[in-house]
């Protein structure tokens, strides 16, 4: 399974994203690491030209949320996505919030998954288990 | 190259000299305008007779010079094919087309036009012969990413040489499916950066055949045994060696004003960019902005753009200027043209690249716009630009190319690779 990721927007942190990468590894992904300042567009082309099943977006410096408010129109422009599974996690907002307004309201941004500062971890089995709902899912029609 | 220009007699010694011309390399650039010949010790320059084969027109103003090297010593590269004329479709705007536009340009490609597959028909058809167009998308994982509707398109299409660099999965479907096609590697590895070497030898022979077949052009082979290269490509293998002949301090952008069209040669410092190669510096080209061929586009150009008109208030003239032939309002159009491909680059427009303006330290001009302005009439627009555009009181340094140094050392550095 092909995962695309990286830092989106003026976001340096390149150690989180670096882990990302190798927990991917580790888990049996096969993963296309875009690096830190990656703008919602190259996200999206990456996707495109690699054929990934997910678009894992980080954010460590809070700005995800300006950037995520673009996400729905932008992925309306591209006509093979639609079923790429869309994930965000790090620390998504600038200041403090709790996950339970957070979670929500990115979810109405376009994402399926949202971790809120959840550990890695935690947030890659989300990842799992998401996938094998939507394999179950395939299967049933 | 320190000698003065212009039409410089050769003393007689030199034109007696056999031996010594035959240890001597001869460079010529054949411009859309100029040409221009380089030896060791002269330089000379001539406005060309548009009436004449260029050949005949070369014979007839330096027959002498040219006749004194054999033709293993002389280096020809040229512009004045008019370069080819390019279609790139690929599948994003981020990865493939730009891929294939930045390798294309850095062939010496000047036309090129793009087609995002996924809206590919939306496009219309353009109507004019296309002497080649180029297939990109996906890595080589990643198949099934073209169609029908890619081969309903090239089949209403009119072009002369076509070639597929995109994923391995959909090569053969692609070569079953296209008349002709070439299949070369991928221009993305796996790791989604780019792989220039393939396409960039295929683009430089295409360029190759083309002047051959070009009546005008393969005459010049009469005169030479040495391959034509195209200019531009030359003058990007000048830029690594620029420290040579001008203290330039990097970043730095080279500004190629000429006849036709303008070049940018720019340091890859100066580009927040996914393009990860291994040039150190990459090139663009605006096909309309040039000063002869091009003037009537550049004057469209100058006219959409809000700023022309306080600075031709700052030039002290009106836009009657445009309908002028004199000097002075070829001047007004160069300085024009430094304006709008600065605009054209900033973060002012949104363009295929954008260059971190406020980071160059130095802007290297060269071709016909260093014969006509002098170094403050370029620094007084090039002030204006940044007061302007970029708000700012930043002033890089301005470095005049007027001996055509840049042009020799690419054509020196050419020949010693070969």
């Amino acid at each position: 399974m092909k995962v695309v990721t990286g830092v989106v927007g003026n976001d340096i942190h390149v150690v989180a994203n670096r882990l990302i990468e190798l927990s991917l590894n580790a888990r049996g992904y096969e993963v296309f690491n875009l690096g830190v300042n990656t703008y919602l567009e190259e996200f999206f082309d990456a996707a495109v030209e690699t054929g990934a099943d997910v678009l894992m977006i980080s954010s460590l410096n809070g700005e995800a949320e300006g950037w995520s408010r673009e996400v729905k129109l932008l992925k309306a422009k591209y006509k093979h996505l639609d079923d790429i599974i869309m994930m965000i996690g790090g620390n998504l907002v600038v200041g403090t919030g709790n996950a339970e307004d957070i979670v929500p309201r990115y979810k109405n941004y376009g994402f399926d998954i949202v971790c809120h500062q959840v550990d890695l971890n935690t947030g890659l089995d989300m990842l799992e288990t998401l996938i094998k709902d939507r394999e179950i899912e395939a299967r049933n029609k | 190259m320190t000698s003065p220009l212009n039409n410089v007699e050769h003393s007689d010694s030199e034109k007696n000299s056999a031996t010594k011309a035959s240890k001597e390399k001869l460079l010529i650039d054949v411009g859309s305008t100029y040409f221009k010949l380089s030896t060791a010790n002269n330089l000379e320059q001539h406005f060309r007779d548009f009436n004449k084969d260029i050949l005949a027109d070369l014979m007839h103003k330096c027959g002498d010079t040219i006749d004194s090297f054999g033709k293993e010593d002389v280096h020809i590269c040229s512009s004045a094919n008019g370069g080819l004329t390019t279609l790139i479709i690929g599948i994003t705007n981020t990865f493939s087309l730009k891929y294939a536009t930045n390798i294309a340009f850095n062939s010496g490609i000047n036309i090129i036009d793009t087609v995002l597959y996924q809206n590919i028909e939306d496009y219309s058809l353009p109507s004019d012969l296309i002497d080649v167009v180029i297939i990109v998308g996906g890595i080589n994982s990643n198949g099934n990413v073209f169609s029908d509707s890619l081969y309903n398109y090239l089949a209403q299409l009119r072009y002369s040489n076509i070639v597929f660099v995109g994923n391995e999965l959909d090569a053969p479907a692609i070569q079953e499916n296209i008349a002709n096609v070439e299949i070369l590697p991928n221009i993305i590895d796996d790791r989604l950066h780019i792989v220039e070497q393939h396409l960039r030898e295929y683009l430089t022979n295409l360029y190759q055949k083309d002047i051959e077949g070009k009546e005008d052009i393969k005459h010049l082979y009469d005169i030479t045994s040495n391959q034509i290269f195209p200019t531009p490509y030359v003058v990007n293998k000048t830029l690594p060696l620029i420290d040579a002949k001008f203290s330039v301090v990097n970043p730095f952008i080279l500004l190629d004003i000429g006849g036709a069209t303008t070049d940018i040669h720019y340091s890859k410092d100066l580009v927040d960019d996914n393009l990860v190669t291994e040039n150190e510096y990459d090139r663009l080209v605006f096909k309309k902005l040039g000063v002869y061929k091009s003037k009537q586009s550049l004057i469209f150009a100058a006219k959409s753009n809000e700023f022309v008109y306080e600075l031709l208030m700052h030039l002290k003239v009106t836009e009657n200027i445009f309908e002028e032939q004199t000097q002075k309002a070829t001047k007004i159009l160069m300085q024009l043209a430094i304006f709008l491909v600065l605009c054209k680059i900033s973060h002012y427009k949104k363009a295929y690249i954008n260059l971190k303006l406020l980071s160059i330290n130095s802007i290297v001009l060269t071709g016909g716009i260093t014969k006509v302005l002098t170094g403050d009439e370029i620094e007084d627009i090039i002030s204006f630009f940044y007061k302007k555009i970029l708000n700012s009181e930043h002033n890089p340094v301005t470095v005049l190319d007027s001996n055509y140094d840049i042009w020799t050392l690419g054509e020196q550095g050419k020949e010693l690779c070969q």
